[in-house]
């Protein structure tokens, strides 16, 4: 786990830091290994959904991957992290293991931690005070404006995105559950 | 057998004597199953209601407090989530440290102006807990936790899970849920007509506590969240790639971790919600040059 978050950030800085990341991911659907972060880039290779890859490097919309003994760019958003294929519970189970289940302490730790529940939230009584206190954080919308225009934040043209067809295969995740 | 219908025919008759006895908020009662049985199979026991006709015409919806058949005002939307906001703070605090809190105010309220909804206020807190989530409540109120923030890395996945909740919002999903289940609460308001305070009213509405935010939404609900949340936080200037990102890391943590048990209660996993995405996106950002802001982004001592 750490092992692939503490390389992540460094990326934001640093795309050279690739070989360090190597982390295990599995591909979401049937897609392509391009040459290059670029759709208009030369095909490398087709990787069918499931299939596991290692995550090398990453930039902007696109992962590096490595698949057997292709390598290329794919789309960010057809692999996910972790390994264990498509029919696991979709979480880090692999990585997982090894950050939980085989270091007994960090078990400890983890269990000890009772996050939030159900019942935390139906017990819940209302807070003025805090409340104040969200109010009194609230920025303005010229203060919200002036602070993206200091980091040089434009607005961009993006058209919303088409909601997905209804008839699609069974296989949608739409229609799972 | 004719001793068995006869006792049959008196038990019926017994019984619709006493339904005639039965008050205005049973006539309501049954309007409302009516209304929220639309369109599923009739139930076994609907001779029942066929005895007493639906009150429709009696539901005064502005004695009640808030419209049950038609869309609530920007100021109801307002008091609605107000409460739900102070009863969730009621079980978490916010974090103790201003810069913190009003840093991710300036993003949230940028992220929040490129959805086009003007009529309200936003208020966005950063929660004391090391549970991995993030809250919407009507009215503009935007929560996510300590345990969430830690894990960002920069200021577009900051951008991309607020924009993620703004969506919620603008889209106003925790209201029709809230629609539906008003159809139950008005039920007892009515029969009772206990609601003293317009706080009651309210708190009548959302159920107990902060619960609503624990019941979560359909999952094509977050979905859509994240299709509409990616591009708010594109037109806003940001890298489209953060709330992606965010996905990314939640999908290898470990599966049994208690940090995010509540988060897979209500959310679809990440890798669904990825898959989800990608069918949407597909080449549609590719031409979007956003930035990502790390040096910007404030880290939590």
């Amino acid at each position: 786990m750490k092992t692939f978050l503490i390389p992540a950030s460094m990326l934001v800085f640093c795309v050279a830091a690739a070989s360090a990341l190597a982390a295990p991911g599995t591909v979401l659907r049937n897609d392509k290994l391009y040459s290059q972060p670029s759709a208009s880039s030369k095909v490398a290779a087709n990787v069918p959904k499931g299939a596991s890859v290692d995550i090398v490097a990453k930039q902007g919309g696109w992962l590096r991957v490595t698949s057997g003994t292709s390598a290329g760019w794919i789309r960010l958003l057809s692999v996910r992290a972790g390994a264990g294929g498509l029919g696991g519970a979709g979480l880090g189970d692999v990585v997982g293991a090894a950050t939980t289940r085989s270091d007994p302490s960090r078990v400890v730790a983890v269990a000890g931690l009772r996050g939030l529940n159900d019942e935390d939230l139906k017990q819940a009584r209302f807070n003025g005070a805090e409340l104040a206190k969200l109010n009194a954080w609230q920025a303005t919308p010229a203060q919200a404006r002036s602070f993206a225009a200091q980091a040089g934040l434009k607005t961009a043209d993006v058209a919303a995105l088409p909601a997905p067809q209804p008839a699609q295969t069974s296989s949608s995740p739409w229609e799972d559950n | 057998m004719k001793r068995k219908l006869m006792v049959l025919a008196i038990s019926l008759v017994s019984f619709s004597g006493a339904a005639t006895a039965l008050d205005f908020g049973k006539l309501l009662e049954q309007g409302i199953n009516q209304e929220l049985n639309k369109g599923k199979q009739t139930q076994p026991d609907a001779s029942q209601s066929a005895a007493t006709p639906p009150a429709k015409q009696k539901i005064d919806a502005g004695q009640l407090g808030f419209a049950l058949f038609g869309d609530y005002s920007p100021e109801e939307e307002t008091r609605i989530g107000r409460q739900i906001a102070g009863n969730l703070l009621g079980a978490v605090p916010l974090v103790r440290d201003d810069k913190l809190q009003h840093y991710v105010n300036l993003v949230g309220d940028w992220v929040a102006q490129q959805s086009g909804r003007k009529d309200i206020t936003w208020h966005f807190g950063v929660l004391d807990t090391e549970d991995i989530n993030a809250f919407a409540a009507p009215g503009g109120y935007i929560f996510l936790t300590k345990g969430l923030y830690r894990r960002l890395n920069n200021e577009a996945e900051l951008a991309g899970v607020l924009a993620h909740e703004v969506a919620h919002v603008t889209l106003k999903h925790h209201l029709k849920v809230l629609k539906q289940s008003s159809l139950i609460g008005a039920l007892g308001q009515a029969a009772s007509n206990r609601a003293k305070s317009s706080d009651q009213v309210v708190q009548n509405l959302i159920g107990n506590g902060a619960e609503i935010m624990a019941r979560g939404l359909d999952k094509n609900a977050e979905f859509e969240a994240d299709r509409v949340g990616i591009v708010f936080a594109a037109r806003a200037g940001y890298d489209p790639w953060g709330l992606p990102e965010v996905l990314q890391d939640l999908a290898g943590l470990p599966a049994k971790d208690s940090r995010t048990s509540l988060l897979y209660k209500t959310h679809p996993l990440p890798a669904d919600r990825l898959a989800a995405l990608g069918e949407a996106v597909g080449g549609r950002l590719d031409a979007v040059q956003g930035k990502d802001l790390p040096g910007r982004f404030y880290r939590i001592k």
